[in-house]
């Protein structure tokens, strides 16, 4: 049973699980089983779903690729909105080019860390995430003046046909994430880079350029995911991002693509966020205490895993 | 052959670096040898050691893990649970030995995840943390607790003029010193090496692997007592911020994250280094929304430092 | 063929029972079927050669009799008993050990470390190091006088070169004290004067009561220290001869089932003359890198030029460095272009291409698929989005070209044959129409029909005007492909052989540096 199961793609079965969790949560609440509930999940998993893309793509370039960053990019991804735009719409635009400035610098300072000083991925941006911090808390002091702009919050979170426009930009996500991964060149660089660097690097590849573009990437999407959240969440704080950091990697892990690398694809990561923001809303809908539902969520993570996360035995 | 003895002493540029970090820290601190303070720092430095030490042994078999924290936090509670200010040693002594057992018992099961259901012990150990939380705030919903004053207060004391957690640290790494000799540490090295290879030469890897993260398991539990006889109370939070300082300590202090090179002396010789930049950031008169900004660029660098000096010897060559 | 520097062993003694004895085992992995039905008995005080082509099942049998792999049927007998093993660990402490290339040394630790692990000597509740220095310093006595770096207990190993990474293995199965020593092509990565005092300890180990079997592709070698070959073909043993009452060609048929002797094409030696009188393709002048003294060449278009030598003299390293992989100095003169190659993008957009030997881990990615195996160095040519009819219509013109047996371009390259993956290596670069190819060592562990094949490609791209430079460890296939051979020696060119000097003495002499100067730079 095991085997059929891990034979069908990863996706699949984390979209299954996600409607059986739904439908099971009706059974329990018979309240939550509504269309608006649905559509609330959806939304909530779009944006762990938009911040787990840069996730993704480090994790797929393998060498042990892990961006533990991105919880505090997320963070200044939303305070600079907040700060540069102060609340203007005109301010907008100037935001996300500054947001996606700041997200590239923070990833390329990763890369270049990684690929030329060779400091591991996972002490690199874990260090990096560090001085994000710090520096978020060195130039706000605690007190972050600014403001949402209108016309982001009515982007996110304004319906059109009765969806959140949330849903939609992750939709858009999920096509340009789909077509940078198999419609380009540096997609299918990518998977070989994860693979094997040395195999990569032989064939003609340039792999420095490979990973330095892929944290670089995971920088910007981050920083992004950042200034979307802000529009969803309409206020700022200190730890916004804190709590995406690993439901980012654990989203991704489950969708399907090894942390070993060379294999993998986002709509296995945009499965994985829907199984992960569905659990979490089931547990609190059935009002457990925080307790058992830190129980519940740490023991479906390892029964997902111990289906989908299984490493190869080194031969 | 004196490279090969070099070369296995990972501490080595840690050290060096912890001593010129010491003599700051007395340059800005002058009262830095003082029974005091030094007693201080090293009642902050002795849990996140022992931690740390632990984390060594799991990362030198080429694993890691995150749960160490929750781990923590589980033991804590359950100490100031089982033992209470009245408590006699019957009672304290019941409570260490549960305090081990459970630590042992929380490595066990991350043990079996990573080393016999080969899951990623990232994610997986990152599961486990929060199973390790809910029932630590299962067993202690609102912080409390306390300990037996005799218990704190030698915690605090200088039998002999020497601060009570430097015997601590010494036992810690003569207790290193008897692992590294055994045939289960030779093995650790060798599958963090290649586990391919030790496989190969018979050693079993998924078996040893396991006792690793077990061994983590007794080692956070120690992690634990040290740090509730520091407090004296409970806290279901208390460990989670020592994980991540854990890995860094343990990297900080020259044991290669992949596996395979590295030690306990290091890690300990880490958390001495970070604890020593914290205070250096304070007496330095830097102003507070700097800090810790200042403390992250400053242990950004000390781990980039290896690769570095590496860099500019390649561009030399 | 070399002669056997000591005769084998005579039949004229009466057999003795078998040590280990295996009868009718089989073994599927998968839907492939390794082994129908394989024999095999190993005897004390003789060495048995297990021969076979890719295919034949005689590394499984190999791992089935070292406790690697269970058989799906048959029965494995050790000293008449009955036994079933579970894991290599059980079969050494029943005395079986193997030698396999260099898969069990944990490359940060040391020699001793590598060589006691999982059995250290203990003292006093901990590891003894003074006493596991000191056996291994016995043991490394052995192999003494072949060292070509120095080797000590204290030595880590990764600092070895693979040939002496390759004798720590052997030193580390002889820890074991085995009764039965199973060597898996062993020599593969040792030099002739390493290979030889091996052969000499075999045959010492063998006349004091040791078993042992000999898995090995190369024939001379078989023909020197075995007493008995064995042959499988098919996954089942189809027959034994005494090797001194049988020839290469008998055993060759053996192992092909007979009918055309694609095996030893080596004799088809190119007649080309015409090639150096061709326009100079690539000209280098005081070249070197790392482990590569300054050396001159010239070589013309259309020739399909040799190194050769014993192992880690320069040559992959000389390789490698052309192919802009490795940093050196020097000038490089290409079609009368001075070019400099910083990396391998640059090296192929000039139209040259580099096939490793070690095609597994440097030439393919097993878990991708055909498809993105053969397309990588080309993406960039196929635009944004990326024209995927295209690639694949060009990839599957490439598959028909080279003969790939393959289902479809999206299955993973892992699931091919290893002469049908090497093709892939190559096509890879084919697709590129390269004029200057560098191979390095890219026939090792590959069957004798393969080997063929590749010969015949080889002949083919020479006619179409390619340029290749190639690096061969095995000398006679070496000798008889290429018109010039130059010979490494310590990162020198120690000689150039051409025509009469094309031999194997000569050869063998300069890559001990003894000089038959030809034209040496």
């Amino acid at each position: 049973m095991k085997a059929f199961i891990s034979r069908i793609p990863p996706a699949a079965v984390a979209l299954v699980l996600s409607v059986l969790l739904f439908f099971a949560g009706g059974l329990v609440q018979p309240d939550f089983l509504n269309a608006a509930q649905a559509i609330n999940i959806v939304r909530l998993a779009a944006f762990l779903g938009i911040i787990a893309a840069g996730q993704t793509l480090v994790i797929i370039a393998g060498g042990e690729g892990i961006d533990l960053s991105v919880g505090a990019v997320v963070t200044l991804g939303a305070i600079l909105t907040f700060m540069v735009s102060g609340g203007n719409n005109e301010g907008l635009w100037l935001a996300v080019l500054v947001v996606i400035a700041a997200g590239a610098a923070i990833g390329l300072v990763n890369g270049l860390g990684i690929v030329y000083i060779r400091i591991p991925p996972l002490v690199m941006t874990l260090g990096m995430a560090g001085v994000v911090q710090g520096t978020i808390l060195a130039v706000t002091r605690g007190d972050i003046p600014g403001g949402v702009p209108r016309a982001l919050a009515n982007f996110v979170t304004g319906r059109f046909l009765g969806v959140p426009g949330a849903i939609y930009i992750w939709a858009v996500f999920g096509l340009a994430m789909w077509f940078v991964l198999q419609r380009t060149r540096y997609g299918r660089e990518l998977f070989a880079v994860g693979v094997n660097r040395r195999t990569a690097a032989l064939s003609g590849v340039n792999v420095p350029g490979v990973v330095i573009l892929t944290y670089t990437l995971s920088g910007v999407l981050a920083a992004l995911g950042g200034l979307l959240l802000l529009g969803f969440t309409q206020r700022v704080f200190l730890t916004l991002g804190e709590s995406y950091l690993f439901p980012s990697i654990a989203a991704v892990v489950v969708g399907g693509t090894v942390l070993a690398g060379g294999r993998g694809s986002y709509f296995g990561t945009m499965a994985g966020a829907l199984v992960l923001t569905m659990t979490e809303s089931l547990l609190r809908a059935m009002r457990m205490g925080e307790a058992y539902q830190l129980i519940v969520f740490g023991g479906i993570l390892v029964v997902l895993l111990s289906v989908y996360g299984r490493q190869r035995q080194s031969n | 052959m004196t490279r090969a003895f070099l070369r296995n002493k990972t501490y080595l540029v840690p050290l060096l670096l912890l001593l010129v970090a010491i003599g700051l820290n007395y340059y800005l601190q002058p009262n830095f040898f003082q029974p005091r303070v030094l007693n201080g720092n090293l009642r902050v430095m002795l849990p996140l050691m022992v931690l740390a030490a632990g984390q060594a042994i799991v990362i030198i078999a080429g694993g890691i893990d995150l749960s160490v924290g929750a781990m923590v936090s589980l033991v804590n509670v359950t100490l100031v649970t089982l033992i209470t200010r009245e408590s006699g040693p019957p009672e304290m002594l019941l409570g260490a030995g549960v305090a081990l057992l459970l630590g042992a018992a929380a490595g066990a099961l991350n043990g079996v995840c990573v080393a016999f259901l080969r899951l990623q012990p990232i994610v997986t150990t990152y599961a486990t943390s929060f199973l390790f939380s809910g029932v630590a705030l299962i067993i202690l919903p609102r912080p409390g607790g306390s300990l037996p004053r005799a218990l704190t207060t030698f915690y605090r004391s200088a039998p002999l003029g020497i601060p009570a957690t430097a015997f601590g640290i010494v036992v810690l790494l003569l207790l290193w010193v008897l692992l590294r000799r055994t045939r289960f540490m030779q093995n650790l090295y060798a599958i963090g090496g290649s586990a391919a290879a030790a496989r190969a030469s018979g050693v079993r890897v998924a078996l040893n692997s396991f006792f690793s993260y077990v061994a983590m398991g007794v080692f956070a539990a120690l992690a634990a007592m040290m740090l509730t006889l520091s407090t004296g109370s409970g806290n279901s939070r208390l460990g989670d911020a020592m994980t991540l300082p854990s890995i860094v300590a343990v990297v900080l202090g020259g044991t290669r994250l992949a596996g395979g090179r590295g030690g306990v002396v290091g890690a300990v010789i880490g958390v001495a280094i970070l604890t020593i930049i914290r205070n250096l950031i304070t007496f330095a008169n830097v102003p507070t929304w700097y800090q810790t900004l200042f403390d992250a660029v400053i242990i950004l660098l000390a781990l980039a430092g290896p690769g570095i000096v590496r860099l500019i010897r390649e561009r030399k060559a | 063929m070399a002669n056997p520097s000591t005769p084998p062993r005579s039949p004229a003694a009466p057999l003795r029972e078998p040590v280990v004895s295996v009868r009718g085992v089989a073994k599927r992995y998968g839907a492939v079927r390794a082994l129908e039905s394989a024999d095999l008995d190993i005897r004390a005080g003789e060495v048995v050669a297990l021969l076979g082509a890719n295919g034949s099942g005689k590394s499984t049998l190999g791992r089935i009799i070292t406790g690697i792999t269970k058989p799906d049927a048959g029965n494995l007998t050790i000293d008449g008993q009955s036994a079933h093993l579970t894991s290599p660990a059980h079969a050494r402490r029943l005395g079986i050990t193997a030698i396999y290339q260099e898969l069990s040394l944990v490359p940060d630790m040391s020699v001793a470390e590598n060589v006691w692990l999982g059995h250290e000597p203990m003292r006093l509740g901990g590891i003894d190091r003074r006493a596991m220095r000191e056996n291994t310093a016995e043991l490394l006595a052995n192999f003494a006088d072949v060292f070509s770096v120095p080797v000590t207990p204290d030595t880590v190993v990764d600092d070895l070169p693979p040939s002496e990474r390759q004798l720590v293995e052997v030193v580390k199965a002889l820890a074991w004290r085995p009764r039965v020593l199973v060597l898996d092509e062993a020599t593969a990565s040792l030099d002739s004067r390493q290979v030889d005092r091996l052969f000499e300890l075999v045959r010492n180990w063998r006349d004091q009561g040791m078993a042992l079997a000999f898995v090995s592709h190369r024939m001379e070698e078989i023909f020197r220290v075995a007493d008995r070959a064995a042959v499988l073909r098919n996954g089942a043993s189809v027959g034994e001869k005494l090797i001194s009452e049988t020839t290469e060609r008998e055993l060759v048929d053996l192992m092909t089932g007979g009918g055309e002797l694609a095996a030893m094409v080596l004799q088809e030696r190119h007649e080309d003359t015409a090639a150096a009188t061709a326009p100079v393709l690539l000209e280098l002048e005081a070249f070197s890198c790392a482990g590569v003294e300054p050396l001159n060449l010239t070589v013309h278009k259309g020739e399909l030029v040799g190194l050769g030598g014993l192992q880690g003299q320069g040559q992959r390293q000389l390789l490698l460095a052309l192919f802009g992989a490795a940093t050196h100095k020097g000038s490089v003169t290409l079609d009368g272009h001075a070019v400099l190659f910083r990396n391998p993008r640059q090296a192929q957009r000039a139209g040259v291409a580099y096939v490793p030997g070690d095609r597994n881990r440097e030439g393919l990615l097993p878990i991708r698929p055909i498809l993105e195996n053969l397309q990588l160095p080309g993406w960039r040519d196929y635009g944004t989005p990326l024209r995927l009819r295209q690639a694949r219509t060009d990839a599957n013109a490439a598959v028909q070209d080279l003969a790939i047996k393959i289902d479809s371009l999206d299955e993973p390259v892992a699931n091919l044959s290893g002469g049908n993956a090497q093709k892939v290596v190559i096509g890879k670069w084919l697709m590129r129409e390269p004029r200057l190819l560098l191979l390095d060592d890219p026939t090792k562990g590959v069957d004798v029909n393969a080997k063929a094949e590749f010969y015949r490609l080889l002949h083919r791209l020479q006619e179409q005007g390619t340029t290749i430079l190639f690096h061969s460890s095995d000398d006679s296939e070496l000798l008889g492909l290429c018109q010039r051979v130059l010979v490494m020696q310590d990162g020198h060119v120690r000689a150039e052989l051409t025509g009469d000097t094309l031999d194997k003495q000569h050869l063998v002499a300069a890559s001990m540096g003894a000089g038959v100067a030809v034209s040496a730079p």
